[in-house]
C-alpha cells in the first residue's frame, strides 16, 4: 500500500549511506600506521563494568614506572591525561592509547585491536580481568610479532593451558594470590572441615581453588561449596545454607558483594569470628577496607602485598607512585602493582635489548622471559609457562591506627616462591576450576607447605 | 481452567515439599521465610511506585531503577558530608537517628522533584506515546547509570543505621537483622496502608481511580488532570527514593543496583498486574519467597539445583502470564 | 491512520528523471563502495566498523522488521540470536561448553533452526500482548536466556565459549577479516531484500493489516495471535543470524556480551537508525559501532561528566535527543530534510509522516483478546 512511499525512502537513504560511508573512509584515512622509529605502547584497562572504577590505578601504575625511570612527563593529574617524552634506551616511546574495556571478552578484544591494529601499538600492556586476559592470551597468537604482558588478570588458563609464547604475566593467577592460607587454616587455626562461599564466575572459582588446593593435600576436608550468582544483591539466603558446626569458611566473595555479604553476615551470626572465618586476596584492598571498615579487624587473609613492608623497594615503589595522588593514595591496591610489575619487566627487558624491536620482537620476548623484577614485596620471575612465580603474603587485618577510620596491615607470614601449579596439583591438562574442581584430595601439599617464614615489618 | 487446575496442584506440591523440608530444620526454615519477606518489603515499596505511574499514567516508567540508586547515592553523599559518618559498619563516627533520617528525607524529597522534572520536562507533552515514554526513559535511565559510575564509583558503599538501633534481634531460637525485619517491613506496612487509604478514601485517591479507569472522563468533569499527573508522578518517583534509601541501608548502594531493581519491579508488577496496589503487594511476597526458597531448598536428593533457582522466578512469571495475560489482579485498560 | 501513509504521488517531469539519476548513483556508490571496501579501508576498520556495523545491523533488522510490519517492539532479539550463537558454540569445537565438534556449517544450521522455533514459542507467549506489555514480556525472554546460560555451566557459565570454530569458508577472521565481512554483508542485503519481498505477501499484508488494526483484522476472520507468533518467527529466524555472525566475529560467545545493556543497545540502535524504515537498522549500526570506536579516541575530558571512558553517556544522550526529536530516527530526519527539499521543488505532494502514529495505533488497542 506504500510501495511507492518506500521506493522514495530507499532512494533517500542509499544516498545517506554512501556519504556517511564515505565520511568514514574519509575518516579511517588519517587513523593508521604512521611510520616512525618510537616504540609504542598501548595500555589496556577497564573503565567500565565491574572493575571500571580501578581505570586510574591501573594506568598509573605503568605510567608511575616511566616517569620515574623513563623521563615520562604526565600530561595532567590524572593518569587518563597521558604522558609524553618518554625514551628507553634512547629510542622514544610513545604511549599510543589507553584501552577501555568493560570486563567482557569480547571488549577486551575490540579494544586490544584498537590499540594494536588501529593505533599501532607495538606492546600491549592489559587486560584487567580474567575472562579478558584469556582472550587477550588468545589473541596474542595471532599476533606473534607483538608482545603482550598482562596487566592484573588472573585467569589459570591464560598462562597454564593458553600458552601463548608472546603473553607474559608479571602477576600471580587468582589461586596462587590464595597460597598460604590453607596450611594456615589447617595447622595454626586447627582447621579440619571448611565450606568455601564465592560469586559464581571464573575468579571466585580460581581464587577458592588455591585454597581447596592447599587445605585439602594437607588432610583438611571442603564439605560445602556455595556460590551466589554473580549480582547477587542478597546473600542472606546463601549465609544460611553454611552449615553449622564446621571448623571455617572461606570468603571469596569478590569485590563489589563482600560489603553486602559481610553486613548480612553479622545480622545473622553477630560479629565475625575472625578464628573461624578468611578471606581471599579481596580482603585487604585499600578501597575494600575503607568501605567495609573494622568488622573484618583481626581476620587473616592472604596477599601479594605485604602493605606495612617498609624496605627500601616498597619504599621507592611508593615513592614511583607519588606522581598521581589519587593512585598513592591506593598504593597497596594489587591492580596499581600488577601493571606496575608489567612496566617495570618491559622497561628492564628493553633496556637489555636496546630497543630493539625488529626480527618480529624476538629479542624482546627472550628478554622479558628471563626478566626478574625486584618488586616492592618481593622478586617475581617468570617460570616456562611465562608465569610469575612470586612471594605471597599471610596478613592480618587490624585496628585502625589513631585519627584514621581505615583498618590497617599486619603482615605475619611470608610465603616462598608460589608457583602457578601448586606443586603439580594444577597442570594443562587438569580441568580448570570451576565450581566443582578441583575435587578436595590428599596428596602432596605444595612446597611452600610448612616453609612460611615469620615476618614482622612494625 | 485446565491450566488453573495444574498451577493449583503445583502450588500443593510446592508447599508440601517446602512443609517436608521445614520439618527438617525449623530454624533454617524461618530464617528463609523471613529473608523472603523482608526483601518483599523492600520490592513492594519500589513496586508500589512503579504501579502507581503505571495505573494513573500508562508511563512504564523505565529509569524507577536509576531513581532507586540515585536515591542510595544522595543519602550515602549526605551522611558522609554533613555528619562525618563513613560507610565503615563499625567504625567511624557512628551514625544517629538524625543523620539518618535527614539524609533519608532529603534524599526521598529530591528524588519525588527529580521525577516531577523528568514527567515535566521529557514525558508530559506525548502523553499517550506510551512506548515513546518508555524509550525516553531508557535513554535517562541508561545516561543516569553511566553518570552514578563516573560520580560514585564501581564499589559498593553502605548506608549506616543508626547506632542506637540494634544490630540484630533474636526471638524463637533465631537471630535475625533488626534493620531488615522492623525497619524496612515496618516502613512497607505503613506505607502499604497508608496508600490504600489514600486511595480508598481521599479525593485524591479517588480521582486517581476513576483516572485508572478513565481519564478523559476525568478530565472533562473539570480535574486538572495535569496536576493530577505531576502529584502521582511525584508520589512514585518519592515512593522510588525512599526504598532506595532502605535499600542502600539495609543491602547496599552499588552500581547494577539499578537494573537488578527496575527488573525486580517489571516481575512484581507483571504477576501482580500492573497498576493494581494489592497485585503490586502480592507480586511482591511471590517474588521474594520464591527467591530465598528456591536459593535454599532447591535440592533433590543429591541433585543441587539451587545454582538455577533464579531462572524459577522467571519461570514463576511465565507461568503466571500463561494463566492471566494481564497478571493477577490486571485489568483491561 | 494508514491513510497519512498512502503513496506520494511521483514527481512529474524533469524533477523525476533528475531523482532516477540521484537514485541510481546513490546505489552505484553504495554498491562499490561495500563491494571494494576491503581495498579502500584498513582491515580494522573494515572488521570492527563495518563487518560490526553489518551483524549488529542485522540483529536490529529484526527488531525494526516486527515494530515497522508487526507493530511490535521487542526486547527479546538479544536473547534469540544469543540463543543461536550459544547452540551454534556448543555444537562445534571450542574452549568451554560441549564443545561436540559438529561441522561449523551443519552447526550454523542447527543454530538457527533452534533459535527459530524457539522464537515462535517465545512469540505464541508474547503474541497476546501488545504494546509495552509486549516489550516487557520480550525483556523478560532476554534475561532469561541471560541467566540460562550464566548460571547453566556446562552450557557456558559466566566465561562463555571461546575459540569458536568457524567454517572454512570464513577462517580466522581476526587474521583475515575481508571473508566475514562479504558473509555478513551477502546476509545483511538477502535479509533485506526477503523481508521487502515478505512485506509484500499476503502474510506481509495481513500483518500489517493486524498493525494498523488487529480488532478489525480478527473479525475478517484472521488469526490474529498466529500471524503474530510466526511474524516473531520470521523476526528470530533473522536475529539468529546475527547471533552466528556476532560468534563468527569474535571467534567466542558469553553471557557478559548478551546481558540487559546489549538489549538496550540493539534497541537503541533500531531507534537511531528510525524504527519504521528497515535501511535504519544498519544505519544505526553504522553509528553506533563508528562512536563506539572513536569516542574512545577523541572524547575530551569534561570533570566526571565525560571523557574517553564515558561512551554509555554519550549514546545515551544521542538515542534520547532522537527519541525526542525524531522518532523517526537519522531516518525520519532525513526523510524530513528530504520533503522539505522535494515540497520546494514540488509544490504537490503527500504531508510530512509522523511515524509514531503507526504503532501508537497498535498500543490503542492493549488488550484486544
Amino acid at each position: 500500500m506504500h510501495r511507492n512511499q518506500r521506493h522514495l525512502g530507499s532512494r533517500r537513504l542509499l544516498a545517506f549511506a554512501a556519504l556517511s560511508l564515505f565520511v568514514l573512509a574519509a575518516c579511517n584515512g588519517n587513523s593508521t600506521t604512521t611510520t616512525s622509529s618510537a616504540i609504542k605502547i598501548g595500555i589496556l584497562s577497564d573503565c567500565l563494568g565491574d572493575f571500571g572504577s580501578f581505570y586510574n590505578d591501573d594506568l598509573g601504575g605503568a605510567l608511575a614506572v616511566l616517569n620515574a625511570h623513563y623521563g615520562g612527563k604526565a600530561s595532567g593529574s590524572l593518569p587518563k591525561d597521558g604522558m609524553t617524552g618518554v625514551k628507553i634506551a634512547g629510542k622514544d616511546v610513545q604511549i599510543v592509547g589507553f584501552g577501555c574495556s568493560d570486563s567482557t571478552a569480547s571488549k577486551a578484544i575490540e579494544e586490544t585491536r584498537r590499540l594494536v591494529e588501529q593505533l599501532g601499538a607495538d606492546i600491549l600492556i592489559g587486560p584487567l580481568s580474567g575472562d579478558e586476559g584469556i582472550a587477550v592470551a588468545n589473541y596474542a597468537k595471532t599476533q606473534p610479532n607483538k608482545t603482550f604482558l598482562n596487566g592484573i588478570s588472573g585467569a589459570q588458563d591464560a598462562t597454564l593451558k593458553v600458552q601463548a609464547p608472546n603473553f607474559f604475566r608479571f602477576n600471580p593467577d587468582g589461586a596462587q594470590w590464595s597460597s598460604g592460607l590453607g596450611d594456615y587454616a589447617y595447622n595454626t587455626l586447627g582447621w579440619r572441615t571448611a565450606a568455601v562461599i564465592g560469586d559464581d564466575y571464573a575468579f571466585p572459582y580460581t581464587s577458592l581453588a588455591g585454597f581447596i588446593a592447599e587445605f585439602c593435600s594437607i588432610g583438611g576436608n571442603v564439605t560445602n561449596r556455595i556460590w551466589p550468582p554473580l549480582g547477587t544483591t542478597d546473600y542472606s539466603s546463601f549465609i544460611t545454607q553454611i552449615p553449622k558446626g564446621l571448623d571455617g569458611l572461606f570468603v571469596g566473595v569478590g569485590g563489589a558483594g563482600l560489603i553486602t555479604f559481610l553486613k548480612q553476615y553479622q545480622q545473622l551470626n553477630g560479629p565475625l569470628n575472625t578464628k573461624h572465618i578468611m578471606g581471599n586476596t579481596f580482603w585487604p584492598d585499600p578501597q575494600l577496607l575503607k568501605a567495609i571498615g573494622t568488622p573484618m579487624v583481626g581476620a587473616v587473609a592472604a596477599s601479594g602485598i605485604a602493605a606495612d613492608d617498609t624496605s627500601p623497594q616498597t619504599i621507592a615503589y611508593k615513592q614511583e607512585l607519588a606522581i598521581y595522588p589519587a593512585t598513592q593514595a591506593d598504593a597497596a591496591s594489587v591492580f596499581t602493582l600488577g601493571y606496575w610489575s608489567a612496566m617495570t619487566a618491559l622497561g628492564l627487558a628493553l633496556t637489555k635489548v636496546n630497543g630493539d624491536l625488529s626480527g618480529g620482537q624476538k629479542a624482546l620476548q627472550a628478554a622479558l622471559a628471563s626478566t626478574v623484577v625486584d618488586g616492592p614485596y618481593g622478586k617475581i620471575s617468570l617460570d616456562s609457562n611465562r608465569q610469575a612465580v612470586f612471594d605471597n603474603w599471610i596478613v592480618q587485618i587490624t585496628a585502625p591506627a589513631a585519627g584514621s577510620q581505615v583498618p590497617g596491615i599486619h603482615t605475619i607470614l611470608q610465603v616462598p616462591k608460589v608457583d602457578q601449579t601448586f606443586g603439580g596439583f594444577f597442570s594443562s591438562t587438569t580441568p580448570p576450576p570451576d565450581r566443582t574442581n578441583p575435587t578436595c584430595t590428599k596428596k602432596t601439599p605444595p612446597p611452600w607447605v610448612g616453609h612460611e617464614t615469620p615476618v614482622s615489618f612494625s | 481452567m485446565a491450566p488453573r487446575i495444574l498451577l493449583g496442584l503445583l502450588g500443593l506440591a510446592v508447599v508440601a515439599w517446602i512443609g517436608n523440608k521445614a520439618g527438617q530444620d525449623m530454624r533454617i526454615f524461618w530464617i528463609v521465610t523471613l529473608n523472603g519477606l523482608t526483601l518483599a518489603a523492600l520490592f513492594f515499596v519500589v513496586a508500589a511506585g512503579f504501579t502507581l505511574i503505571f495505573g494513573l499514567m500508562r508511563v512504564v516508567n523505565m529509569a524507577h531503577g536509576s531513581l532507586y540508586l540515585l536515591a542510595g547515592y544522595i543519602a550515602f553523599t549526605l551522611q558522609g558530608n554533613w555528619y562525618g559518618v563513613s560507610s565503615n559498619l563499625l567504625s567511624g563516627t557512628p551514625a544517629t537517628v538524625v543523620s539518618w533520617i535527614v539524609p533519608l528525607v532529603i534524599a526521598t524529597i529530591v528524588i519525588g522533584l527529580a521525577g516531577v522534572f523528568m514527567q515535566q520536562v521529557f514525558l508530559r507533552w506525548n502523553q499517550g506515546q506510551d512506548l515513546r515514554q518508555a524509550l525516553i526513559t531508557i535513554a535517562i535511565s541508561v545516561i543516569l547509570a553511566d553518570q552514578m559510575v563516573a560520580h560514585f564509583g564501581g564499589i559498593a558503599e553502605s548506608i549506616q543505621q543508626p547506632a542506637v538501633w540494634p544490630d540484630s534481634v533474636s526471638f524463637l531460637g533465631i537471630r535475625y537483622g533488626f534493620f531488615r525485619l522492623v525497619v524496612v517491613v515496618g516502613a512497607a506496612v505503613v506505607i502499604g496502608a497508608l496508600l490504600f487509604l489514600a486511595i480508598k478514601r481521599t479525593r485524591f485517591g479517588m480521582i486517581i481511580r476513576a483516572g485508572v479507569d478513565d481519564r478523559a472522563m476525568v478530565s472533562a468533569l473539570g480535574v486538572n488532570i495535569q496536576l493530577v499527573f505531576a502529584g502521582a508522578f511525584f508520589i512514585g518517583a518519592l515512593l522510588a527514593g525512599l526504598a532506595g534509601v532502605l535499600g542502600g541501608t539495609m543491602i547496599a548502594v552499588q552500581p547494577g543496583n539499578d537494573s537488578a531493581f527496575l527488573l525486580d519491579s517489571l516481575i512484581v508488577v507483571i504477576i501482580g498486574g500492573m497498576g493494581s496496589l494489592g497485585g503490586a503487594a502480592i507480586g511482591s511476597v511471590a517474588l521474594g519467597l520464591v527467591n530465598s526458597y528456591a536459593d535454599v531448598y532447591l535440592k533433590f536428593g543429591t541433585n543441587d539445583f539451587t545454582n538455577y533457582a533464579i531462572l524459577l522466578t522467571f519461570i514463576l512469571v511465565v507461568a503466571v502470564l500463561a494463566v492471566r495475560p494481564l497478571g493477577l489482579f490486571g485489568r483491561p485498560a | 491512520m494508514s491513510v497519512a501513509r498512502s503513496a506520494t504521488p511521483p514527481a512529474a517531469g524533469l524533477n523525476g528523471r533528475g531523482m532516477r539519476i540521484t537514485r541510481w548513483v546513490a546505489i552505484g556508490a553504495l554498491v562499490l563502495f561495500l563491494a571494494g571496501a576491503p581495498s579502500i579501508v584498513d582491515s580494522f576498520t573494515l572488521a570492527q566498523i563495518l563487518t560490526k556495523a553489518l551483524w549488529l545491523g542485522i540483529a536490529a533488522a529484526s527488531l525494526i522488521f516486527l515494530s515497522s510490519y508487526g507493530g511490535m517492539i521487542s526486547l527479546g532479539q538479544t536473547g534469540i540470536y544469543a540463543v543461536a550463537g550459544f547452540t551454534m558454540a556448543n555444537l562445534v569445537n571450542a574452549a568451554g561448553g560441549k564443545h561436540l565438534g559438529w561441522d561449523p556449517v551443519a552447526a550454523t544450521a542447527a543454530g538457527i533452526v533452534v533459535a527459530t522455533v524457539f522464537g515462535v514459542l517465545c512469540g505464541a507467549i508474547a503474541s497476546r500482548s501488545y504494546g509495552i506489555y509486549f516489550l516487557m514480556i520480550t525483556l523478560a525472554i532476554s534475561v532469561i536466556v541471560f541467566y540460562f546460560f550464566a548460571q547453566v555451566t556446562t552450557l557456558s557459565g559466566y566465561g562463555g565459549i571461546r575459540s569458536v570454530t568457524s567454517p572454512g569458508l570464513i577462517g580466522n577472521p581476526i587474521l583475515n577479516p575481508v571473508p566475514l565481512y562479504y558473509v555478513a554483508l551477502v546476509a545483511s542485503v538477502l535479509i533485506f531484500l526477503g523481508i521487502r519481498y515478505l512485506a509484500r505477501t499476503p502474510f506481509g499484508l495481513a500483518l500489517q493489516g493486524i498493525r494498523d488494526d488487529p480488532a478489525r483484522m480478527q473479525a475478517l476472520g484472521y488469526n490474529v495471535p498466529l500471524h503474530r507468533a510466526l511474524a516473531f518467527g520470521v523476526g528470530a529466524f533473522v536475529a539468529s543470524i546475527a547471533g552466528i555472525l556476532s560468534v563468527w566475529y569474535t571467534t567466542q560467545i558469553s553471557p557478559g556480551g548478551i546481558n540487559v545493556t546489549q538489549t538496550i543497545n540493539i534497541l537503541i540502535i533500531a531507534v537511531v537508525g528510525g524504527l519504521y524504515r528497515l535501511e535504519g537498522a544498519w544505519i544505526g549500526a553504522l553509528v553506533f559501532s563508528t562512536i563506539d570506536n572513536y569516542s574512545r579516541v577523541w572524547m575530551p575530558n569534561v570533570g566526571d561528566w565525560l571523557g574517553p571512558d564515558r561512551f554509555e553517556t554519550i549514546i545515551g544522550v544521542i538515542f534520547l535527543v532522537i527519541v525526542l526529536a525524531s522518532p523517526g530516527g537519522l531516518v525520519g530526519i532525513w526523510e524530513s530534510l528530504w520533503d522539505r527539499r522535494k515540497r520546494r521543488l514540488a509544490p504537490i505532494s503527500a504531508p510530512g509522516i509522523p511515524a509514531m502514529e503507526v504503532v501508537d495505533d497498535a498500543v490503542d488497542h492493549p488488550a484486544a483478546v
